[in-house]
């Protein structure tokens, strides 16, 4: 998905953004250094291994030896990369030098000589605590995800409230754009923003938040640089295996609570202490990081389409979740409801509601393709083409009539007068419509100042109405 | 000749599988160099930690040749694939080591045992067809998994010289590495050049490279043999200087610069025979007579 390499690199974008002394602290932990390697582009990472063992200062033409001459931007920004995440420092001596951060340096050597635990005290194996599945911890993760899109959803339905609100949620979607409130203690409405997030895949939704969630880490009283190589080190966390909480600092821990409620970590009660156990959407988080994994399965918990469009504009949603129904009302009437299965239908009118709350014909065809029905999903086009043709087609129809504020001329007291003024108009691009046998003529609104002085010029009798 | 980098790569997932030469005969007897094999071991040892630490996608997967036969020592996938408590705790570096050591020295018991069966004489090559083999095998079973796989190429770290009678299998497995486009990279740390790999690299599209100091082995691993199939297109690599292209013959298995060709099926023979061994032509056509000239004499 190139919109979660979009996203993930923005994110790395603001890690570059700490300051210098945040950084090198984040550097301090093997793990931060490992994530942010993997993050880089292809030839940095390659430049890193070169310079893992080199202790001097190297010459940046030396590195630029490195790359064939005709891949000289490809080097560029790699090296201005690293350059920014301080993953190599510059030295101006008499020429402009490069070498790698020690600490990190120091870091990513032991990291690949020296054997380190896991990253956090794993619970040893004679404590009593049952833990879950792996399936059972993806159901658990695919919950509060779904749970935290429905309160997305729900404010958007006048209907009562399907889920009770939680409130960090609400206001990370808040600070995301997604909700507003348009009095201060009513209920948010989602925007069209927040339409549109509704049909992103579930790793670029959760990019969006997490940055959010960093972003407004501060004010909510954590360390970014703490919680940011907090976020990066969980993707190293083993999916499935428990980490003592007691071992985090006390504002980790609150933030643990938090990200357990995006289903990020699952928490669990231990006899004494607390574990938490990360899930794969943690895991999958990270690994959207690194700009190659494209090719990883964009749908994060592997949750199976269900979605059948027939070509008689008929959907079929072989689902009980709440979520995927409150997601094809957005843009389907739903005719009938069953236990285990939504049909209905794509018409003109529930498009046309969808097209007006920001959702593009793009969106919802991908939408619909990304969830079909494994049986659908071997066939091509998965969408039938009249189906997505008409879908294209009422989103073209909205744009037919463009509006523009113009000025409306007429009482010309001479065809002359009118032939030179509509001249004019044509010639400075601003005529939109004219009608010769009535002399009338229409011309943008922004080139009226232009056109008074024009006619003031060729007439004094000209008459004008806005 | 195609190379197998034909395909445009756009990104630096990458499967490695390296053919480790594990040969008591050649890691016996020192080199002048003194460069021993637990420091050949270490040096590999992190060059692995060094691939999976630059992307978590990345695979790598060892196999031993031994004289005689070839194993299986490590394979990341599978420690990743198979979610059971004890194998998680592999995952990390120190036991990834402890690993692949205890699994060699299973090995190398092994391996002793089956040669002194075979009498050690004629077994003195390391098993490089049958560990390509292997790589192939495994490479196919990773490029048909229903994701998208990995990049995989095969780096292979010989000392041995060249054992002429692998040459039939060994270039077997080379063309079907450049069918699957899988480039066969090696590194040399014995003191022979070897001209079976200096040909698989050029065809496949590999690097092949022998160090002129083998103790600096691992800074050759990082700063070559590292690059992943992407980047290769963007860095300056070392090119091979030349290749010996000189094939061995099918009956007695030596090099030769010239020798006889069966117009039939292409088998090469350093001396005249009365029929094809391989595809059983007959070239003893009684009427042209004595065609043929012996071509060293």
């Amino acid at each position: 998905m190139p919109r979660v390499r979009v996203i993930s690199r923005n994110f790395m974008e603001m890690v570059a953004g700490l300051p210098p002394a945040k950084l090198d602290l984040l550097y301090k932990r093997h793990w931060t250094c490992q994530a942010v390697l993997r993050s880089l582009p292809p030839l940095a990472k390659l430049y890193v291994m070169r310079l893992l063992y080199v202790e001097e200062a190297v010459p940046s033409k030396s590195l630029q030896d490195w790359a064939l001459p005709d891949a000289q931007q490809k080097h560029q920004v790699a090296i201005n990369r690293m350059e920014k995440l301080r993953v190599i420092l510059v030295e101006r001596k008499k020429e402009v030098c490069y070498r790698m951060n020690p600490v990190m340096q120091k870091q990513l050597l032991q990291a690949l000589s020296i054997s380190k635990g896991p990253p956090r005290d794993v619970m040893p194996g004679n404590v009593a605590v049952r833990l879950p599945t792996p399936a059972e911890l993806d159901t658990y993760a695919m919950k509060q995800w779904e749970s935290v899109l429905l309160q997305l959803v729900s404010s958007a339905s006048s209907e009562a409230p399907i889920v009770s609100p939680n409130f960090f949620v609400i206001d990370m979607f808040k600070l995301a754009g997604l909700l507003l409130s348009l009095k201060p203690n009513s209920a948010p409405s989602i925007t069209d923003t927040g339409f549109q997030f509704l049909l992103m895949d579930t790793n670029s939704q959760l990019w969006q938040l997490v940055q959010v969630y960093v972003s407004a880490a501060e004010d909510r009283g954590t360390d970014s640089g703490e919680l940011i190589g907090f976020l990066l080190e969980l993707g190293f966390h083993t999916v499935g295996e428990a980490y003592s909480v007691g071992a985090l600092t006390t504002p980790l821990q609150k933030v643990l609570e938090e990200l357990a409620a995006l289903g990020l970590v699952q928490l669990q009660k231990g006899m004494k202490e607390q574990w938490y156990i990360p899930t794969r959407l943690a895991s999958n988080l990270s690994a959207s990081l690194s700009e190659s994994s494209d090719m990883q399965s964009s749908e994060v918990l592997g949750t199976q389409g269900c979605i059948v469009v027939e070509t008689n504009f008929r959907v079929y949603a072989y689902t009980a979740s709440k979520l995927q129904t409150e997601i094809l009302r957005r843009f389907a009437r739903l005719e009938y409801q069953l236990p285990n299965l939504v049909v209905g239908a794509l018409t003109k009118e529930s498009i046309n509601t969808a097209f007006s709350s920001g959702i593009s014909a793009e969106q919802i065809i991908t939408y619909l393709s990304k969830h079909a029905h494994p049986h659908v999903a071997k066939r091509m086009p998965v969408v039938p083409e009249t189906v997505s043709d008409q879908i294209r087609l009422w989103e073209s129809d909205r744009n037919r009539v463009e509006l523009l504020s113009a000025y409306f001329y007429d009482d010309f007291p001479s065809t002359e007068v009118y032939e030179t003024v509509l001249n004019h108009a044509r010639s400075i691009g601003g005529l939109l419509w004219e009608d010769a046998s009535n002399r009338r003529l229409v011309v943008r609104e922004e080139l009226h100042g232009d056109m008074r002085l024009f006619i003031r010029r060729q007439s004094g009798a000209a008459g004008q109405r806005g | 000749m195609s190379s197998a980098m034909s395909a445009p790569r756009s990104d630096d997932v990458s499967a490695v599988v390296i053919l480790l030469d594990v040969n008591p005969y050649f890691w016996g007897t020192k080199t002048s160099t003194g460069f021993t094999f637990e420091q050949f071991f270490q040096h590999v040892l992190v060059f692995i930690n060094c691939i999976l630490l630059l992307s978590h996608l990345n695979q790598v997967t060892v196999i031993a040749m031994g004289a005689s036969a070839c194993t299986f020592l490590y394979d990341s996938a599978a420690i990743d694939g198979t979610a059971s408590g004890r194998s998680k705790q592999e995952k990390r570096p120190e036991s990834r080591s402890t690993t692949i050591t205890q699994k060699l020295q299973e090995f190398v018991k092994k391996d002793e045992a089956a040669e002194t069966n075979l009498g050690p004489v004629e077994n003195q090559f390391s098993n490089l067809s049958g560990s390509l083999s292997m790589a192939l095998c495994y490479i196919q079973r990773i490029l048909r998994k229903p994701t998208a796989p990995p990049q995989p190429r095969i780096l292979c770290v010989q000392g041995f010289p060249d054992a002429p009678q692998q040459y039939i299998a060994v270039m077997n497995s080379i063309f079907s590495a450049q069918r699957c486009s899988v480039p066969i990279d090696a590194c040399i740390v014995g003191s022979q050049h070897s001209a079976f790999l200096q040909q698989a690299s050029h065809i496949t599209g590999g690097i092949y490279m022998k160090p002129p100091q083998p103790e600096g082995l691992f800074q050759y691993l990082t700063m070559v043999f590292a690059t992943d199939l992407y980047s290769r297109q963007f860095l300056q690599l070392p090119r091979s200087a030349g290749v010996d292209f000189r094939a061995s013959c099918f009956c007695h298995k030596r090099t030769i610069d010239m020798g006889f060709v069966c117009s039939v099926c292409l088998s090469i023979f350093c001396k005249h025979h009365k029929a094809c061994s391989t595809c059983g032509a007959n070239f003893n056509v009684k009427k042209g007579g004595q065609k043929r000239k012996h071509p060293s004499s």
